[in-house]
């Protein structure tokens, strides 16, 4: 047997669980985020075997104040988000912080999304580190997730303070071979809290005393075995590389015919080990930065340059030389390496442009039978009927797709800002704000961060129209349970959208089935015209997570009747309601349904004009 | 590795992962995931060595392409095909949703094809569509295009050990056996 057959093949992401899991952690508390889901669900997977507490919370801050009550309480805890949750938490981290992590030991995975694949913005999370002044950890391999999880744990739990490990995309993403370890069983007992878990009155004296505790961090990590460190005796270059940034070093330099290239490749990026840095940076003439997403190492390194007896040339991207935005990948460096002098980088061959004008692109849609389509094909009729004097204030989820469906949604930031914003603007009318307002949301967007926004509109009698699409599951992550799940596990008990929504006591709420196109229109315009705090919540269905509890509607089919269908001078099933199971077909000049994509739900009945598409029920 | 979301790019990218170790190696698979996997383009990035690399391919570095759909392969091509690339390609072609909808035109298949051999060194069209007809499931071209892959001279990878991954992965049915099997053949032909 050799040697890798001892190892198994894991992502970043379950390699951050399983250094969890062998860091003997009790605890994971998270809310599912891209590309940050997984290290979560693998932990779901052993919670009875190794007897873990694992939940789903209802936003990012309460995951976070879950897991560190845990820790506070003797427990080693978990804490998975993408970097857009850690937004959301950061008020409790820059709190909890100065108090201490307690004993249990408190690891914080933020996984950022450079180029944005599945985020509404491009983030570094890493400056929340050096906001809280907490240990940051940023892992290159699987085994390198692995390894720096526990490494994190056990600096957590030594100097009881938080402790951030950050992935990107890349590396939570792709899968590689991970060495792995004995997994303890034994029981954990959670014991009293440690004293004084608040700053007051002198936070001050915390902030310094945590400032102490980061010191004596520091020297830890000068010695650290997880930063590597290769440099031949004469140095022109030093590349100085963090994450998966680091795998993409190590692929340039097979390009590269000079050998004097030394690399530091830093696992603790936060804070620096300003000794073994400092030495490195006098022996060598130039210095190139590489990392996702922002100058982050960079800075740090160049503030030590002014202590240095000779301080070397610093590139990087405050020089320039590298994006200040999107993915690194192997060509950049190798780029950024055949710009600087003294290394003979062999340049990537230009790929020939041809072809690129036969490419149609794939984007991104909603599911044949999705619930969200028949409810912005409303939305789009209301708006005409109202002269487009309507704002529709959006938010996360799969419906934020609302923005590329003729631009129904007009605003689309943060989880719960939809009704944060529609709460303002449906103040406006006294400043001659002359459309009506909209604020959409999903159920599990809803628990997340609607709640203040919605009680906000209520005190405030803010104008305007809140409507939850719910399908009764977390769809864009993969459907993972929130309190309003159609579906809970046992021990969970459900808590109900309508229940909430009535206690604050809209002027006007309803209920209707979001797959009745025609039925949505008239309940849309008679509601959104009325004045006044309007609730609607729509009975909505995600067919992806309806196909894996088998469909009901198998039985029912849908036809285009030749005789009825305008054809090429009509196309609005195919082309403007746009359902994937629709398709235009040139050699009969006309709309076709597929019978192999279309789930049967029947919403585009309402939406042809000339009645052409009919129902046929199998016996 | 590329195709649409749902065609199978992560299985291919599994049993070729999985016959890399059974022969000594550290592969490194990156796939695409999120949003995109909903009908949307996926390319897997899959590369083997003593060495864990990088998980994305530099540009003019891909030594094979397996293409399960032939505008996708033409995708990945632009991006990342060089002088070594050898490209197998299924002639099945998906559609898009604005294909469907007539708004775009689905680019002549003589045209994708002919693009993809200025971008390779060496492309071979495959016919899966009947092969798969014989095997008895259109849903076993991953299981054909390693079989292709694996009678390629140029690829690194025991075929014998391709085919016991596929086995561990899919499970040795007669769908997959016969898929692979004729993958093998096509090549030749």
């Amino acid at each position: 047997m050799n040697d890798s057959e001892r190892k198994t093949m894991m992502s970043g992401n379950e390699a951050i669980a399983q250094g969890a899991l062998e860091s003997g952690i009790g605890f994971c508390a998270s809310y599912p985020g891209t590309p940050s889901t997984e290290i979560t669900a693998s932990l779901f997977k052993f919670t009875e075997k190794y007897d873990i507490y694992v939940e789903w919370s209802t936003n990012e801050k309460v995951a976070l104040e879950a897991a560190t009550g845990a820790s506070w309480a003797g427990i080693p805890a978990l804490c998975p988000m993408k970097s857009l949750g850690l937004n959301v938490a950061s008020d409790f981290l820059l709190n909890m912080n100065l108090s201490g992590s307690g004993k249990g030991g408190l690891v914080i995975v933020v996984c950022d999304d450079p180029r944005g694949h599945s985020s509404s913005n491009e983030q570094d999370s890493r400056f929340y580190a050096k906001a809280a002044q907490i240990p940051l950890l940023e892992p290159s391999t699987y085994q390198d997730a692995k390894d720096a999880t526990k490494y994190a744990f056990k600096i957590s739990q030594q100097f009881e303070v938080p402790v951030m490990v950050r992935s990107t995309t890349r590396l939570s993403h792709s899968r590689g071979l991970v060495e792995t370890g004995k997994i303890s069983k034994r029981k954990k007992r959670a014991g009293a809290l440690p004293q004084r878990l608040y700053n007051v009155p002198t936070p001050h004296l915390r902030h310094r005393d945590l400032l102490v505790k980061m010191e004596r961090i520091r020297e830890e990590f000068e010695t650290v075995d997880l930063n590597i460190n290769s440099n031949p005796k004469h140095t022109d270059l030093l590349v100085i590389s963090s994450g998966v940034s680091s795998l993409y070093v190590q692929d340039a330099l097979q390009f590269l015919n000079s050998m004097n290239v030394g690399l530091l490749n830093l696992v603790t990026t936060y804070p620096l080990p300003k000794k073994s840095v400092s030495g490195l940076l006098e022996k060598t003439n130039d210095v190139l930065f590489v990392e996702e997403i922002d100058p982050f190492l960079e800075d740090e390194v160049r503030m030590l340059s002014g202590d240095l007896k000779k301080s070397p040339r610093f590139h990087g991207k405050r020089t320039g030389l590298i994006p200040s935005f999107g993915e690194m990948n192997t060509d950049i460096v190798r780029k950024a390496l055949s710009q600087l002098n003294g290394t003979k980088a062999e340049l990537p061959t230009p790929t020939p442009s041809m072809g690129r004008e036969l490419l149609v692109k794939r984007p991104l849609t909603f599911c044949a039978g999705c619930t969200h389509r028949n409810f912005y094909w409303a939305i789009r009729k209301v708006k005409k009927r109202l002269n487009e004097k309507l704002v529709v204030a959006g938010d996360i989820g799969c419906y934020s797709l609302g923005v590329f469906y003729d631009e129904a949604m007009n605003t689309m930031q943060a989880m719960g800002s939809g009704i944060g914003v529609a709460s303002g603007l449906g103040q406006l009318e006294r400043f001659g704000f002359d459309s009506k307002v909209v604020s959409v949301a999903g159920d599990s967007t809803f628990f997340h961060a609607c709640l203040p926004g919605l009680i906000n509109a209520r005190h405030k009698n803010a104008n305007l129209t809140f409507i939850v699409l719910d399908n009764a599951t977390t769809a864009m992550t993969g459907f993972q349970t929130h309190p309003g799940s159609r579906y809970q596990e046992q021990a969970l008990r459900r808590v109900r959208i309508e229940d909430l929504v009535k206690a604050v006591q809209p002027d006007f709420y309803a209920t209707a089935d979001a797959n009745d196109t025609k039925g949505l229109i008239e309940l849309l315009h008679s509601t959104i015209i009325k004045d006044g705090l309007k609730v609607l919540l729509l009975d909505s269905i995600c067919r992806l997570d309806e196909d894996q509890r088998d469909s009901t509607l198998t039985d029912v089919h849908f036809k285009i009747d030749a005789d009825l269908c305008r054809g090429e001078k009509c196309r609005i099933c195919f082309a403007d309601f746009g359902c994937p199971a629709i398709n235009w077909s040139s050699t009969s000049n006309q709309a076709i349904i597929m019978d192999a994509i279309c789930v049967g739900c029947g919403a585009c009945v309402d939406v042809c004009p000339h009645d052409a598409i009919k129902e046929e029920r199998l016996s | 590795m590329a195709g649409v979301g749902g065609q199978g790019n992560l299985v291919c990218g599994r049993v070729l992962a999985e016959a890399a170790i059974q022969q000594g190696l550290r592969p490194v698979v990156g796939d695409t995931f999120g949003a995109s996997r909903r009908g949307g383009s996926v390319l897997t990035h899959l590369r083997i060595g003593t060495r864990d690399w990088a998980p994305l391919i530099p540009q003019g570095e891909v030594d094979i392409l397996l293409g399960l759909e032939p505008m996708e392969a033409l995708r990945a091509a632009v991006e990342y095909a060089g002088k070594r690339t050898i490209a197998l390609v299924s002639l099945t072609e998906v559609p898009t949703a604005n294909v469907n909808s007539g708004e775009r035109v689905y680019p002549p298949l003589t045209k994708v094809s002919a693009s993809l051999a200025e971008h390779c060194k060496q492309v071979y069209m495959l016919d899966a569509e009947s092969a798969l007809l014989r095997a008895g499931s259109p849903r076993a071209l991953n299981s054909f295009l390693l079989g292709s892959l694996s009678a390629l001279t140029e690829n690194p990878l025991s075929q014998d050990l391709i085919r016991k991954a596929l086995y561990t992965t899919l499970g040795r049915d007669t769908i997959n056996v016969t898929a692979f099997e004729e993958g093998v053949a096509a090549l030749h032909q």
